[in-house]
Parts: structure tokens; C-alpha cells; sequence
């Protein structure tokens, strides 16, 4: 069985190892059962461990390749967790991103209109927990999507995006980006694959914008 | 759902298998059945399972008081879905405990009385088309509510613990493999939840600095207090969970391969060692 740690390649380069590494106990239960599904998972995710970082490619291809071939093997309903675990990716590396910016601070007390931002920020965080928690109540009940493209592009940009916003300068530069990954999201646990080609629009122009600002550590202490 | 509603195939199957039955009762009329009471009894009483599932159908009300007006909705919807297969959810367990009575009372003293069980079974999965569950699965549920049926009906007669053992194996694996999947999804949505509530503490407590902040931030710190306390304790629970059914499953497996020789040394042994796993698990889940 596939787990985050594994199937989240932007994991890959996290310095702040904030997730606890929970697959082991679950991997060792899995291959220890008979009759288990997991052994076609487990051989191609060691497979796709070997491709380079998505967040890499991304930026090159805009298409993960490797990701495809993944796509299909898996069953529909570890994609979906492989989702909401992307998604939850994201959340938590955001909620680490506004932990250093209060940090930074170092008990001054902070301009009522930056806590108000780093509020905001805090209410995308938790829409995203709750758009995670919509795809793991559809992989635990099945419904099968038809998404495709958009899926794989999803977990590309999202591992993308969650660098982003770790290495983001300023932090007021975040609140576009998170909002065009709560549109893509919030699209896809709902179903509603119309909007899901205008929000990787938005996610795309906001990632461009921020390749222009250098990464770097928040305001001075 | 009678022997005599079955297609031609089943009716066979079934013939295969009173066969079999007969040749199971002769070979093990002199063997004691002890370890496989015990390892059928300790399967029963396992828990955990149930207690989760009712866990994660209940997330919304537990996140509720953190949550935006936003994420209120988006909780919401969630929470209808989640609801709505919970009885499915439930009713797998349901039918593995009645499994493992079943094989209980075969291989001990009848002290069972299931007779009264079987309406339980009959109505199947209730969103089958729309469940989480897998067509193997479904499959594997219904076979198993079949099995079930027909040695209870029967008041066990001319049915053996070889016979259920084997005709069972197949759907029990797939029924714990169901299991484990769910307690796994349970476990990342708990985690999830974990991360909304403890988070926001984490964010606001130090940004209230003030004079005026002081008592709200002290209560603040108690209730984080509080909730880590309590998710480090449900932490554990999940993985308790996975290890007592994956025991479930093996030692079922196991007894399966040793079904021609239950009464040597080796194989009771084996059983008891199971039997012993799952009564610490079951004791680590209700220790808290």
C-alpha cells in the first residue's frame, strides 16, 4: 500500500520533516497479509521512487510522465488517497510557512493587519484540510472520478506549490497562490470539473509570478 | 435466501460441499477443538474497529467549533457522505463477529445461541453501489452472509469446523482486507483532524500577546493541553486496530493450511500463540 511519504515526492526535498514517517507499522501489517491488493502498489510505487521530484518536472514538462503510467495501476481509490494526501501536504507546509512568519516576530507584538493576513491564511489552511477530508471520505466510499489529466497535473502543481510557499519572501505573496490551490482543490473533491481547468490557470500565472521573487527567510526578527 | 432459490451452480457447489462436510466430520470427531475456540472467541471480541468507524463518522461534530463559516460547509457536505456508508462500514464487522461466533460454537459447546442472528444478514449492503468497498469486497460479504446462513439455519448440523474453515477463509481475508483499508482512511482523516484543531492554537496562541490576552491565552493552553493529550491517546488506536485484524486474518490463514492436522502439537500451539496476540491487543485497546 502506497502511503503520503512515499507517493508525495515534494517530501523528497522537506527539511522540516514535520509528518511522521506512519507508513511502516501499515506496510509491514499489509504485506503481511494474504489475499492483501497491495503488491501491485507497492511495486510501482518503488518504481516511481526512482523518477525525479515532480516538483522538478513540473516546472519543465508541466506533465508528469512517470505519474501516468502510476496512475493506472493504482487502484482509483488509493489515487484518491494519494490526493488528499497531497492536499494535506500543502496544508501543512502553508501552517509551517505561517508558524515562521509569527515566529519571526519574537513576541513584538505584530501589526493588526499582518495577524489578520496570517488569519486568513489559517482559514485557506483549514478549507484545505476540509477539501482533504472530502477526498478521503470519497476513497473510502469509491466514488469513482474520471479526471485524468487534471489529477496528475494536481499532484504536480501541488508538490510545486508546497515549496513555493515554504520558500516564499514575503509572505503576503502566498495568499494568490493558496487561492488558486483551494479553487483546484475544492473542485476536485466536489466534482465540479469545470472550474478545474480556470484554477490550474490561476495556480500557473501566480507560480510564474513567484519565480521572479527570490526565495528567503521572512522579515527580520 | 434458501437452498432452493440458488442458481444451478451454487446448488452444486453446495452438494461439493455437504460432501466435504461429511468427510470433515469423520476426520475430526476425536480431535480437540480447544485452541480454535479460543482463537474463534478472541477474533469475536476484538474491538476497535467498531469504536473508530463510529469515530470518523463523527469528525464534523468534533471539528465543528474550529472550523470558518467556509470550511463549515465544505465539513458539512463531507459529513453526509461520511454518514451515509457508516452502517456498511459497520455491518463487515458485523458479520466477521457473527463468523467467528459461528465457528465458536463448531468447534466448543454451542453456547451460542445464533439462531436469532440470521435477519441481520439478509439485508445486505445497504449503498452497495456507491460504497468504498470494492466489488470483491461486496462479493466477499455477501458469500460470507450466505455461508453464515445456511450452517446456522441448519442448527449446525452435519457442518464441521474444517468445512466453515475452508468454505470461510477466502471471505474473511477479503472482509479483513476491507477492514484495514477503512482503518487506514480513518486514521489519515483523524490526522487530518488532528492538524485543524491543535493548529490553530499553535497559530493564535503566540500572536496574543497583549495584557488583555492573558487569561484567554492561558485557557487557551490548557484546552491544547487537553486535545493533544487526548489524539496521542487515539493515535495508538489505529495502529492497535490494523495489528489485531492482520493476526485475525493470519491466524484464520493459518488454521486454514493446517486444517488436516488441528490436533498436533504444532498447530494448537500456533493457534494459542495467535490467541495470546489477540487478547493483548484487545487489552492494550481497552486499557484506556
Amino acid at each position: 500500500m502506497a502511503t503520503s511519504s512515499h507517493s508525495n515526492p515534494d517530501r523528497a526535498s522537506d527539511e522540516a520533516n514535520t509528518t511522521p514517517p506512519s507508513n511502516t507499522p501499515r506496510q509491514q501489517a499489509a504485506s503481511s497479509l494474504p489475499n492483501q491488493p497491495s503488491t501491485p502498489d507497492a511495486t510501482v510505487t518503488t518504481a516511481a521512487a526512482g523518477t525525479p521530484p515532480v516538483a522538478q518536472q513540473a516546472g519543465a514538462t508541466g506533465f508528469d510522465v512517470a505519474g501516468t503510467t502510476r496512475a493506472n495501476a493504482l487502484s482509483n481509490m488509493q489515487y484518491v488517497v494519494d490526493l488528499a494526501d497531497s492536499v494535506v501536504c500543502i496544508a501543512d507546509d502553508l501552517h509551517e510557512r505561517i508558524l515562521l512568519e509569527i515566529a519571526s516576530y519574537n513576541g513584538r507584538t505584530m501589526p493588526d493587519a499582518q495577524k489578520a493576513l496570517m488569519r486568513t491564511l489559517t482559514d485557506d489552511e483549514l478549507l484545505l484540510r476540509q477539501y482533504a477530508h472530502a477526498l478521503y471520505a470519497n476513497a473510502a466510499t469509491f466514488v469513482v472520478y474520471d479526471l485524468g489529466e487534471p489529477q496528475h497535473r494536481l499532484m504536480a502543481l501541488t508538490a510545486e506549490a508546497a515549496e513555493k510557499i515554504r520558500r516564499i519572501g514575503i509572505i503576503g505573496e502566498a495568499a494568490g497562490l493558496v487561492g488558486g490551490i483551494l479553487l483546484l482543490a475544492g473542485s476536485i473533491a466536489r466534482g465540479q470539473f469545470s472550474q478545474v481547468g480556470a484554477a490550474l490557470e490561476k495556480i500557473q500565472v501566480h507560480n510564474a509570478a513567484l519565480k521572479t521573487l527570490k526565495p528567503g527567510l521572512p522579515p527580520k526578527a | 435466501m434458501g437452498f432452493w432459490g440458488m442458481g444451478g451452480g451454487m446448488a452444486r457447489k453446495v452438494l461439493v460441499l455437504v460432501g466435504l462436510l461429511v468427510a470433515g466430520c469423520a476426520s475430526t470427531a476425536q480431535v480437540s477443538l480447544g485452541e480454535v475456540r479460543e482463537f474463534a472467541d478472541a477474533s469475536a471480541r476484538l474491538g476497535g474497529y467498531a469504536e473508530l468507524s463510529r469515530r470518523y463518522r463523527d469528525t464534523y461534530v468534533r471539528e465543528m467549533p474550529y472550523l470558518s463559516p467556509q470550511a463549515e460547509r465544505v465539513a458539512r457536505e463531507t459529513d453526509a457522505s461520511r454518514r451515509a456508508v457508516f452502517d456498511d462500514f459497520v455491518a463487515i464487522q458485523k458479520t466477521l463477529v457473527l463468523y467467528m461466533q459461528t465457528l465458536s460454537s463448531l468447534a466448543g459447546d454451542g453456547r451460542y445461541d445464533l439462531s436469532g442472528r440470521i435477519d441481520d444478514l439478509g439485508s445486505g449492503l445497504k449503498a452497495m453501489t456507491d460504497s468504498g468497498l470494492k466489488q470483491r469486497h461486496v462479493a466477499a460479504y455477501t458469500g460470507m452472509t450466505r455461508l453464515l446462513t445456511r450452517v446456522i439455519a441448519s442448527r449446525y448440523q452435519n457442518r464441521s469446523v474444517d468445512a466453515i474453515v475452508r468454505d470461510g477463509n477466502e471471505d474473511v481475508q477479503t472482509l479483513i482486507d476491507a477492514m484495514i483499508l477503512l482503518t487506514r482512511i480513518y486514521e489519515k482523516a483523524n490526522e487530518n483532524e488532528q492538524k485543524t484543531v491543535l493548529g490553530i492554537f499553535n497559530a493564535e496562541i503566540p500572536m496574543a500577546n497583549r495584557n488583555a490576552d492573558r487569561m484567554l491565552v492561558t485557557l487557551a493552553k490548557v484546552h491544547l493541553q487537553n486535545k493533544t493529550a487526548e489524539y496521542k491517546l487515539i493515535d495508538r488506536r489505529y495502529k492497535l486496530a490494523q495489528q489485531g485484524l492482520t493476526k485475525v486474518a493470519l491466524g484464520h490463514q493459518k488454521m486454514r493450511e493446517n486444517m488436516d492436522k488441528l490436533s498436533s502439537e504444532e498447530t494448537r500451539r500456533m493457534l494459542a500463540g495467535y490467541v495470546h496476540d489477540l487478547n493483548l491487543i484487545r487489552d492494550a485497546l481497552s486499557g484506556e
